[in-house]
């Protein structure tokens, strides 16, 4: 048995029957990080020395046979925009390398209840801005498929960690894909609740309309275990209101209806925006092997989805820019790059010189854009009438649920593309999120799953199966998600 | 819709969101920063194709309940946690740089 192997329901399994100790399991993991993170660059930083003490803890509790949450002892890796007490934070940005927070955020706080043990902290492309971790300031991560390749982001750090077998499990957050695109690209099942089922207390907030913290594993199954371990109301996010409980019988499964979107298998036309072939090809491959099963698929018609993209890169813009104005270079960050308190002579010299340092490019990029479209003369023709498309794209979301349960599509329109391919052109980056972020839009429960089998060293870069649902059906999307692998997936 | 973003208009966004270039970055990355802008505001244009006539929205947001609690500290939290990552402070206080100046004495007005 090799520890690294075992899905999340396995480990929590394993340690529970002492077939191996929590901190035999902590040590496998944490060498083979030091061994092979240099290639991949999966972590910002390890917790060498409190996993091990936690994971001695749980293995206290155990030899004490006291009662244990399923997740008891299994590690996790956090993406670096979510607090964890005393920990370096980065989000992947200068203007807080040295920052340590001050708490936890409420899922650490839930994980740590159930004795989850904290791995260390996954790049990620700066204040979770970018769909590959090139926007990162410490350098991106790698696909674990093909190192030429990226893994994805804005959460490329948590994917490529679980896809390389560094963590069984990870912590992801989900503004316009940035968990579904990266697991798409890496193979792994990464799943971005509705809108209000994940306090965000504690994640640095982006895009405070849309943002989601979002589970990350190698299966539905064990997604749907950490989805379960994270969600519910909390008292520190009103918008938080947590997803009925329950579960879905496989005979209630196979009633579920499957709409097919068919502005999401839209190809790319010359220099436009569309789906790649081969992807097309494999989630076509996906919903036969669900129609073959007895499954209803209809085709439905959503044609406000070639807007989302204006849609979104107005309204997180907005948001970007007033949630970054904190980072004012007064309480963050705590040092910058030496002689640099020498050179300014006033407080609104010192703000700008720090942010200016301490920003990337993409940051201060949509900053700027979301200042204009803020700006008086301008909100009306762009902010407002982007969120009222945006009431458009959840009206027609709403429209189609008479006739279907759940909609089924790629995650994404290309695999793992090369570093370098979208970054001199921010519009092509931002296209990466044209099948992800209508649901976002619209509040609405996502998963995206491998559509088969893969194996790194084999041939194939994976290609994801997306699965959207109705908002705060959760349960439903993540069960179809694991009837999916479970029976159908070849 | 949109009226070209000129240099002018950039260099007043870059104020007002309390951003500085360096010289080099002025040099070497201004030019295209502005070009994306301007091609992404052009893009954002395909949104007047879609009529919004009538449609009310709350902005920033979806509509929810208003969440009341007492009014009651439950915090574990410690203000030394906070404090100890500021960059200066003070008796425990977030140090800033002054905004009022002492007129020394010595000037001549």
């Amino acid at each position: 048995m090799n520890i690294r192997d075992l899905s999340v329901k396995e480990y929590g399994e394993g340690l529970r029957a002492k077939k191996f100790s929590a901190e035999e399991g902590m040590h496998e993991f944490l060498s083979v990080i030091k061994k092979e993170d240099k290639k991949i660059h999966a972590f910002l930083s390890v917790f060498e020395d409190e996993a091990l003490t936690q994971a001695r803890a749980v293995d206290g509790k155990i030899a004490r046979e006291e009662m244990l949450h399923p997740l008891a002892g299994v590690p996790i890796a956090v993406k670096d925009n979510i607090l964890i007490h005393g920990a370096k934070t980065t989000a992947a940005s200068r203007i807080l390398e040295n920052y340590a927070s001050a708490y936890d955020a409420t899922v650490i706080q839930k994980l740590r209840d159930s004795d989850v043990v904290f791995l260390g902290k996954t790049n990620m492309d700066e204040f979770a801005m970018g769909a590959s971790t090139e926007n990162s300031a410490f350098g991106a991560t790698k696909n674990p498929y093909d190192i030429s390749r990226v893994p994805g982001g804005s959460s490329g750090g948590s994917a490529a960690s679980v896809a390389a077998k560094f963590a069984p499990m990870a912590l992801g957050s989900d503004t316009g894909g940035s968990v579904r695109q990266p697991a798409a690209f890496c193979g792994v099942v990464g799943f971005k609740p509705s809108y209000g089922a994940v306090s965000r207390f504690g994640l640095i907030a982006m895009t405070s309309s849309i943002d989601q913290i979002g589970p990350i594993a190698r299966s539905a199954e064990d997604v749907s275990f950490l989805f379960d371990a994270i969600e519910g109301k909390d008292r520190f996010d009103t918008t938080s209101v947590g997803v009925p409980s329950g579960e879905y019988s496989e005979e209630a499964v196979k009633k579920i209806r499957i709409g097919i979107p068919k502005e999401y298998f839209l190809p790319a036309q010359a220099g436009g925006e569309g789906v790649d072939a081969p992807v097309k090809a494999e989630v076509m491959k996906s919903i036969e092997a669900f129609r073959k099963n007895g499954f209803a698929v209809k085709e439905v018609s959503l044609p406000l989805t070639k807007y989302a993209i204006s849609v979104y890169y107005i309204i997180v813009p907005a948001e970007v820019s007033a949630n970054l104005a904190r980072f004012d270079g007064i309480r963050y960050p705590k040092e910058l790059k030496k002689g640099f308190e020498k050179s300014f002579s006033d407080l609104l010299e010192k703000y700008k010189k720090a942010r200016g340092y301490g920003f990337g490019d993409e940051a201060k990029r949509r900053i700027l854009l979301g200042t204009f479209v803020l700006s008086a003369g301008y909100y009306d023709a762009y902010y407002k009438k982007a969120e009222k498309v945006r009431e458009l794209i959840t009206r027609e979301f709403e429209s189609v649920w008479d006739d279907v349960d759940v909609l089924l599509a790629p995650t994404t329109p290309t695999r793992a593309f090369k570093f370098g391919e979208k970054t001199d052109d921010p519009l092509q980056m931002y296209a990466c999120d044209m099948l992800t972020a209508p649901a976002n839009l619209a509040g609405l429960p996502a998963l995206s799953v491998p559509v088969k089998k893969y194996e790194i060293g084999g041939k194939e870069l994976p290609v994801g199966l997306q699965i959207i649902g109705r908002q705060f059906h959760d349960r439903e999307v993540l069960a179809l998600g694991r009837f999916y692998e479970k029976y159908l997936r070849v | 819709m949109p009226e070209k973003i000129t240099k002018e208009t950039l260099e007043h966004l870059l104020s007002l969101s309390r951003i500085e270039l360096t010289e080099e970055e002025k040099k070497n990355k201004e030019p295209k920063l502005l070009n994306d802008l301007q091609r992404i505001l052009e893009h954002f244009e395909e949104l007047n194709e879609v009529n919004t006539d009538g449609v009310d929205v709350i902005e920033g947001g979806k509509a929810g309940v208003n969440e009341y609690r007492k009014d009651e500290e439950k915090s574990d939290f410690r203000k030394e946690d906070a404090t100890e990552q500021f960059p200066e402070t003070h008796g425990g206080y977030l140090k800033v740089p002054a905004i009022l100046e002492h007129k020394k004495k010595s000037t001549n007005n």
